[in-house]
């Protein structure tokens, strides 16, 4: 009986010219977001890979110089798109894409996609997660919304109980004809992108990015499913098809147009965050003054001299076997670098403490849940991003201190003519990134997860039973 | 006309019982006023922001003025001192913040090159930026089309399903006075909360009463009327309240979400920007290069574009400032393209969207907004320039000192240049975009009553 009643929606929806209409609507839309997805993918890549070993080759054939202006000539890391990128925006088009790595300064990453378009971009991107969290639940409301008024309205729900069939029987029957219908639409599209990923997309089939791409599929799916059930038990509570279509439809808006833009811009009212004018005046003057606020840079310099003079037992800073300029810039370098760590770690706390508010909102509402996995899988989320910003900043850090350390070896106090072969140069290995793993990614959503699990339970218990109190009348 | 009242008083007795409606509306006064609250604040913290780089600056001052006890090198003083090109808002920017957190409103800048000066972003939250911004532009161009089509999608199904139809119809009125009535009463809430909402705000953000809170208002009250031209439109279909909604809520999610989104890869793809990124490279490139090259080079090209400071004695010392201030603003001569190319592509990209924008009434009248608020991209492009002219008269200012071996005193400081630059509406934008909302509206109310013509009145 419950396969039946399944086959029975799975087939009429699929009789059902508009349905049928919406949907194909939708899987081209999928399938149009898959190809721009993997197009813009492409050209942001290439364009950074190129960038990336300009910047890299360089470096390496630059002119003999002293060791100390390579340190300002610096590098640039470029920020790699993620393989399953493409998929899922997420904040990629919002974050900078180049960070100038120079001796002494920190700076952030520049030139966001965001900064580079009109006022457009902010009506949203078509990417295939777009699609996958706005649209396809309103397609499953539409499919779903007369599960019980439908028969309710034509009086053949009585008929159907009196076969001895129970209330929630009827509504599992419902859920698994609607899910498969669902299924049909979602999955060509879903092959294709993996297929896109490994295939032509000249991406290796790698353990990572393949548990990635299998868990991005996989948070999809159960929450289509919380839809689908979501929208078979608000139907059961209502008597009449246009009432139980309204209130699905004022869920949705409430979902996935208010609460994630009021969540964000709550959570930046709620937490302040510091201009970067103040920050750098901060830093600035704490590097100067000392970190301790005890003693200032030039005192700091005189006891260093002091003590590496009684060190090597020498009179002069001319007869020490190292160079004190190298010394001196290693040991500022250390501290500006652990004052403006303090500063940069202090920021990522308060736009995670903003960010948490969206976090949380994701327990009120599955749209949130799926799109802070979404973005996590994809590796375009914020902790992605600032991963990438301390990786960037490590190798700025070991960088300028290998500078500072052949300053300190190779070259004589006070000599600044000297210049060094560009040989030495290509000791230095080039920035590189990778990505970290998928058990990473999903260790900073685990709100979300828990979230969506919630969603899932309470939806499948709670909601099911709810359906009980139907009037059958 | 009494009849029309009565039908009028009708309504609002459905509407007070209907609980549905209510909490609709009621959530979207809310909804506006939390818009308010957000922009105003909004608005007032980048102010707030904006008052402390004064005292930045003053201390900065200090610290120089500390550091450099005497008479001073200006090439020190351009070194180690910083000032900020400042992006004033615009009072109406409260009502519409458009790119302004996006983009930085203030630069900081030191006497070396521009260029890579020019692009650095402020601390920005990247979720947030995401999220956009719940001002009352977002409430008025997204929500309030929801509210319309919530209170309009029944507007005549409702009565046939209830099947009252008949017995309305049966009375001395005919169904245009019906809908038209019904219409009214529900411009008369939404116009009515709209119009409530803007002047709210205004008072709210104290914004300078010029043309524009006519503007403002006009465009509102058309934007509602399209929408309402809208709902008018697919009644005239005479289909069920499904149906409608349906319908109804598919064309606000093409005009508000699917068309802007494949508009933004269209525009992407036709008007690709020259990166910046190509630029900075470059530019790192030339003003490195500059100490590796010969002096006499440097400086004969430099002296080329100042002869005022042209003098023969060569440098033979390892360093002196005026060679390295030269070969800074050299770097900046030597990426002069492609920086005005990069500029010029962002200005062609956002022509490209003003063109298009017919296509999506939604888009148009954000940009309408965001233009009258002067928190455009133009209006941030205008920003940059006056930064860079606000650079260029930092170089002004400095060079007298650095060629003409002029030593720089405390007293210098008060003489520097300061910078201000205040966003300024568009209104030229503006007022493109408010005939083109006319003819929108025109154009849905014209169909809706040439289909409400040909259709038979049917009341079943």
């Amino acid at each position: 009986m419950i396969k039946s009643i399944a086959r029975k929606e799975f087939i009429s929806t699929l009789r059902d010219s508009r349905f049928m209409a919406l949907s194909i609507i939708v899987l081209l839309l999928l399938l149009a977001a898959t190809v721009v997805g993997l197009n813009s993918y492409r050209t942001l890549q290439e364009e950074r890979d190129v960038a990336q070993q300009t910047v890299n080759d360089q470096f390496a054939n630059s002119v003999d110089r002293h060791p100390h202006r390579m340190a300002h000539y610096g590098s640039y890391a470029f920020r790699p798109k993620s393989s399953i990128s493409f998929l899922d925006f997420g904040l990629d088009s919002y974050t900078g894409a180049a960070v100038f790595m120079e001796a002494h300064r920190q700076n952030s990453a520049n030139f966001s996609q965001a900064q580079q378009s009109s006022s457009l971009i902010r009506f949203g991107e078509m990417t295939v997660a777009f699609v996958l969290q706005m649209l396809i639940p309103l397609l499953i409301i539409f499919l779903c919304f007369g599960a019980f008024t439908q028969e309710k309205e034509t009086g053949t729900l009585k008929i159907l109980l009196s076969q001895g069939i129970s209330l929630r029987q009827v509504a599992w029957a419902k859920i698994t004809g609607y899910s498969k219908v669902v299924g049909l639409v979602v999955a060509p599209a879903l092959v294709l992108a993996s297929l896109l990923l490994f295939g032509r997309g000249g991406f290796e089939l790698e353990g990572d990015t393949l548990l990635r791409l299998l868990l991005f599929i996989l948070f999809y799916l159960v929450y289509f499913f919380i839809f689908i059930v979501l929208s078979v038990v608000v139907s059961s509570l209502h008597q009449r098809s246009n009432t139980a279509l309204v209130t699905l439809l004022g869920i949705w808006i409430l979902c996935c147009v208010i609460i994630p833009k009021a969540s964000a811009n709550l959570g930046a009212n709620l937490y302040t965050t510091p201009t970067k004018a103040q920050m750098d005046a901060d830093v600035h003057e704490e590097v100067a003054k000392g970190v301790d606020g005890h003693n200032s840079q030039d005192e700091r310099a005189e006891a260093l001299k002091k003590e590496l003079l009684k060190k090597y037992k020498v009179s002069t800073l001319e007869e020490l076997p190292v160079n004190f300029d190298g010394v001196w810039m290693a040991m500022g370098e250390e501290q500006s670098s652990k004052v403006f760590q303090e500063h940069f770690d202090e920021l990522t706390d308060i736009f995670d403490k903003q960010n948490s508010i969206s976090e949380y909102a994701s327990l009120l509402n599955p749209y949130l849940a799926v799109r802070h996995l979404s973005m996590g899988m994809a590796g375009s989320d914020f902790s992605h991003y600032t991963h990438f910003q301390n990786k960037a900043e490590e190798y700025r850090y070991n960088l300028a201190q290998g500078l500072n350390n052949i300053q300190t070896t190779q070259i004589k106090y006070g000599e600044k003519e000297t210049r060094l072969s560009s040989d030495t140069w290509k000791n230095f290995k080039p920035f590189t990134y990778e990505t970290p793993h998928a058990g990473w990614a999903l260790g900073n959503h685990l709100v979300s997860l828990l979230a969506l699990l919630v969603w899932l339970v309470l939806v499948s218990t709670v909601g099911i039973r709810l359906i009980d109190k139907t009037k059958v009348a | 006309m009494r009849k029309f009242w009565i039908l009028i008083k009708y309504e609002w007795l459905n509407f007070k019982a209907d609980k549905g409606l209510l909490i609709l509306t009621t959530l979207t006064l809310f909804a506006g006023l939390y818009g308010i609250y957000y922009g105003t604040t909004e608005l007032e913290k980048q102010r707030e922001n904006i008052a402390k780089l004064d005292v930045l600056t003053e201390h900065n001052v200090e610290e120089m003025k500390e550091k450099f006890p005497g008479e001073a090198d200006a090439g020190d003083i351009g070194y180690y001192h910083s000032t900020f090109a400042v992006n004033h808002p615009d009072s109406w920017a409260s009502l519409s913040m458009g790119q302004r957190d996006v983009n930085p409103y203030y630069i900081k800048l030191r006497l070396l090159n521009l260029q890579s000066q020019l692009y650095d972003t402020e601390n920005i939250n990247p979720l947030k930026v995401l999220s956009g911004n719940f001002d009352l532009a977002f409430v008025l161009v997204y929500l309030f089309p929801l509210l319309i089509i919530g209170l309009c999608f029944n507007i005549l199904s409702v009565e046939k399903e209830q099947g009252t139809l008949p017995l309305l119809l049966s009375q001395p009125i005919g169904l245009p006075l019906i809908v038209g009535a019904k219409l009214s009463f529900r411009m008369m809430i939404v116009l009515g909360l709209a119009l409530l909402l803007s002047v709210l705000a205004m008072v709210w953000g104290q914004v300078m009463p010029d043309v524009r809170v006519a503007l403002w208002l006009g465009v509102v009250l058309l934007y509602c009327l399209f929408w309402f031209g809208v709902a008018f439109l697919v009644a005239a279909l005479q289909k069920n309240s499904a149906f409608n909604a349906v319908t109804l809520l598919g064309v606000w999610l093409m005009l508000t979400i699917i068309i802007p989104a494949l508009l933004n890869v269209y525009v992407a793809v036709k008007q690709p920007i020259p990166q910046a990124l190509e630029l900075t490279i470059k530019q790192r490139e030339v003003v490195h290069g500059g100490w590796d090259k010969p002096k006499r080079e440097t400086m004969d090209q430099f002296f080329a574009l100042y002869p005022q400071y042209t003098d023969t004695t060569d440098i033979k010392v390892r360093f002196v400032w005026r060679w390295y201030y030269a070969f800074q603003h050299l770097g900046d001569v030597a990426v002069a393209d492609l920086a005005e190319a990069y500029q010029e592509g962002l200005q062609a990209r956002h022509q490209l969207v003003e063109k298009l924008n017919v296509l999506s009434v939604p888009v148009n009248v954000q940009g309408v907004f965001n233009a009258m608020a002067g928190s455009d991209l133009p209006s941030h492009l205008a920003f940059m320039q006056s930064a860079t002219q606000y650079h260029d008269s930092l170089r002004e200012f400095y060079y007298p000192f650095l060629f003409n071996n002029v030593p720089f005193t405390h007293a210098d400081y008060e003489k520097e240049p300061r910078h201000s630059f205040t966003s300024s509406p568009d209104f030229a934008t503006a007022y493109s975009g408010l005939f083109k909302l006319v003819i929108c509206v025109l154009v849905v109310f014209g169909i809706g009553f040439v289909l409400f013509r040909l259709k038979e009145a049917s009341v079943k």
